[in-house]
């Protein structure tokens, strides 16, 4: 019924120092079908298609590209091969035109000199067979996202691949350039080319793709046609089944009075709409998939990025003032997943670490106080029970969880009354994890109100008091303590009431 | 030309060079006039050619501040051939070059090989290079036979064949650059060194390429220099580097790489500072202050550049194709 897969990967396997990253996963593609490839966080998917790019060997497990073996040494065999990548960051060169972008690593030449007259002819060629007039002569600078990613699949396209990988493509588009992005995948399958695409968006697997795969711990659980399978069921062959730890023992404030309202919140394209309460002493989680606006909203509370719209109401000692993000970001603490990249001065000890916010509390005389700052840093370092040797570590040679540990004695010096934790977890260990978690269950009973991005959910269960859903930058559901795991991933799959109606 | 003028016309760099202009002209009334602007053309061309080459490097996102001291290093092997007669006249100007060429590999081997930050890596070698072209003239002078100096001011009709030899090799750089493979690619390189590696740009190859030329470039620089003053010493090529660098900069290249019209931007930069200086000497002003006057015009030219084409985006309207 079905003809042979143009593209298949049998058992493979793959192990880097510490994590196996694949662990025999199985992959197919047909020739004018749009794959989806789906899984959480670090279930290998960017490992298997880093093989496919010839970027990184794989271990063990064959490849086969029209039944033949291939090798993939190197991302030149890999483009031999037939395969094309279309990245979730752009390549793009600014400055450049666009057929410069398209040309740059194989101008035609006439020559010495570079066919600027074929050069055009056959980007404007390659602009139509993607449905788009843009002049080829444009500066790529001035050019929408959208169009930038058209400039980079008319690019993968020059060398007339048979397969084509796009890489999260929708992650930073418009809706309107989703839909012709869509409209390009599908006219690329109708000549026949083959699609994987990877996404984290289910309604736009169910819109788009044909079949599905979906990898999990680095192995295959699920490959066949997106008809064959619901929504929450896809949701689920991603999350698994889950290990259920018992709920951390609490102890929250008697009587919890509204910390922050945000009202409205927008930012064109990436939040929609949000508002949302929360009360000191609780901890909310903010449920999503990866993308759905989860980094992107806390980012904007605290003023990192702009927002178009949206009022922040902050009640204290019976007093209700309104704020902006700025001012919210110096009243909250915010901890992120990247601590390496974001937290901490990689290249200072724990102790100046710890201090560093509050270094005006132990200076006199805008001097700092060498004596204060190390017993400052000695109780924080032993109420978190951080491993060092001392506190003159340096900062970068601690273990992740305890990174993260002075990631939260930072900001627990200065007591916020509010903390915006960002997958606090990450990269941890299991017991890790469990002493991040139950510092969080502590701040919380003194009265911190605490909004907790995870994208654990067995993890969120552990500790949170209520759940808000998002999907795609909006709010669209909230879910009391008493959630199942089952409520929790059916409400994923959520899709927004406007978008039906469109 | 009609580029060039519409260059003058929109960026901050031309109404600087031609404020300049009006400037010395009032105030010396011997600066105005075709004969002195020959003679600023005939004085500004070593700089031209080294600041050609130091523009290829600007553009790929680097930075060559080595090539004062390869322009003096050529020099001084240059007239120590001439002096005692070693090679005849063209093999010696082969050889200085080909020693430039030498010296930019030294600088891509630290650059590309040991991926060492082009500034730091070029810094080294600046003093180094210094320190090599010392040791062979012993920081003397070395003055060139009469029938070699002639050569340095040497005129067809009213155009000096340096200044000719300077414009045809900047020609030849801004045609390499808007039109040929190398060219694009380094521009691609300054846009974005990973995007361009993660395209499939033979970054590294196209670096050493950039630094070769460079260094070949200031060699030439150099030994054109030389011929016009006629003798060798230990100055020569002494602030030449940030001169080049300024010239590049300020005529609209962006220190970043990646933007910018080669042509305009040398011509525009180079004549900037040349006729400040040759303005300032006309007027008699005292030569300890070319230098401060000249830091002034930087930050002039760039923030009337600023003004002109909006901040952060110096440079994209010389760019793009009218």
């Amino acid at each position: 019924m079905m003809a042979a897969p143009f593209l298949r990967m049998r058992d493979i396997s793959k192990a880097f120092p510490g994590v196996v990253a694949l662990d025999r996963a199985q992959l197919a593609a047909r020739s004018g079908a749009v794959m989806a490839l789906v899984g959480a966080n670090g279930a290998g998917k960017s490992t298997l298609m880093n093989i496919l790019g010839g970027i990184v060997s794989r271990d063990e497990g064959e490849v086969f590209v029209a039944e033949r073996p291939v090798a993939l040494r190197t991302p030149i065999e890999s483009l031999q091969a037939g395969m094309g990548f279309v990245q979730q960051e752009l390549n793009s060169l600014p400055t450049m035109s666009v057929a410069e972008n398209i040309f740059i690593d194989a101008f035609p030449r006439r020559l010495a000199a570079i066919d600027t007259g074929v050069c055009n002819k056959r980007s404007r060629e390659l602009l139509r067979r993607l449905g788009s007039d843009l002049d080829p002569r444009a500066v790529v600078g001035d050019l929408s996202v959208g169009d930038r990613q058209l400039v980079e699949i008319a690019r993968a396209l020059r060398r007339d691949p048979r397969l084509l990988i796009f890489d999260e493509p929708t992650a930073s588009l418009s809706p309107r350039e989703r839909k012709r992005l869509f409209d390009v995948m599908r006219s690329l399958k109708a000549q026949g080319v083959a699609i994987v695409y990877i996404s984290h968006f289910i309604d736009e697997i169910f819109e788009i793709a044909d079949d599905v795969t979906v990898l999990r711990n680095g192995r295959t659980v699920f490959s066949g046609e997106v008809a064959s399978l619901s929504k929450v069921e896809l949701v689920r062959h991603m999350l698994g089944s889950l290990d259920y730890e018992a709920r951390l023992q609490r102890r929250r404030p008697a009587e919890p009075g509204v910390l922050l309202r945000v009202a409205s919140l927008k930012r064109s394209g990436i939040i929609d709409d949000v508002s949302f309460t929360l009360k000191a002493g609780e901890v909310v989680g903010l449920w999503g998939l990866l993308g759905a606006g989860r980094t992107e909203l806390m980012r904007a509370l605290v003023g990192l990025d702009p927002i178009d719209a949206g009022a922040i109401h902050w009640s204290e000692n019976g007093a209700t003032v309104r704020i902006g993000p700025a001012e919210l970001g110096r009243r909250a603490g915010f901890v992120t997943e990247d601590r390496r990249g974001e937290g901490l001065f990689l290249a200072m000890s724990v102790g100046e670490n710890i201090v560093m916010p509050n270094l005006r509390a132990i200076s006199r005389l805008g001097l700092v106080r060498i004596g204060e700052q190390r017993r400052s840093a000695a109780r924080m370092i032993e109420r978190l029970a951080i491993k060092t040797s001392s506190q003159d570590q340096r900062v970068a040679t601690l273990s992740g969880g305890n990174q993260q540990k002075a990631v939260f004695a930072r900001w627990l010096a200065g007591a916020p009354k509010l903390l915006l934790l960002d997958e606090p977890t990450r990269g941890l260990d299991v017991n890790a994890k469990t002493e991040i978690l139950r510092l969080v269950n502590e701040l919380a009973g003194a009265g911190t109100a605490v909004l907790l991005v995870s994208s654990e959910l067995e993890e969120l269960t552990r500790v949170c008091d209520r759940y808000l859903v998002i999907v795609r930058g909006r709010i669209l559901a909230e879910l009391p303590e008493s959630a199942t795991a089952e409520q929790l991933i059916s409400a994923l799959s959520l899709t927004d009431p406007r978008e039906i109606a469109a | 030309m009609k580029r060039l003028l519409e260059a003058v016309r929109n960026s901050g760099a031309g109404l600087v060079l031609l404020a300049t202009y009006v400037v010395f002209s009032v105030a010396a009334p011997s600066f105005f006039g075709p004969q002195n602007l020959l003679e600023i053309l005939h004085v500004v061309s070593p700089m031209i050619v080294v600041a050609a080459g130091m523009a290829i490097v600007v553009m790929s996102g680097k930075l060559d501040i080595s090539v004062g001291s390869t322009a003096y290093v050529a020099s001084a092997i240059f007239a120590v051939i001439v002096r005692d007669g070693l090679l005849p006249f063209p093999a010696a100007v082969a050889v200085s070059i080909f020693v430039g060429l030498m010296l930019g590999l030294v600088n891509a081997i630290i650059v590309v090989g040991l991926k060492i930050n082009s500034l730091i890596a070029t810094l080294g070698t600046m003093i180094a290079f210094r320190g090599l072209g010392l040791s062979i003239t012993d920081g003397g002078l070395i003055i060139l036979p009469d029938a070699v100096k002639d050569l340095g001011n040497l005129a067809v009709g009213p155009i000096y064949l340096d200044t000719a030899l300077a414009l045809a090799i900047l020609l030849v750089v801004q045609f390499v650059h808007r039109s040929t493979s190398f060219g694009r690619q380094i521009t691609a390189i300054g846009n974005n060194e990973d995007v361009a590696r993660r395209i499939g740009i033979p970054v590294d190859r196209r670096t050493v390429a950039t630094l070769l030329l460079s260094g070949a470039f200031a060699a030439t620089g150099g030994v054109i220099y030389t011929l016009q003053v006629g003798v060798n010493t230990a100055k020569i090529g002494d602030g030449m580097e940030f001169t080049a660098v300024a010239a590049v900069v300020v005529g609209g290249v962006s220190l970043f790489g990646g933007r910018g019209n080669i042509l305009t931007s040398v011509i525009l930069g180079s004549m900037i500072f040349q006729i400040v200086r040759s303005g300032l000497q006309q007027v008699g002003a005292n030569p300890y202050s070319y230098r401060l006057v000249e830091g002034v015009v930087i930050f002039i030219a760039m923030y009337a550049d600023a003004l002109k084409v909006g901040t952060g985006s110096a440079g994209t309207r010389l760019f793009k194709k009218s």
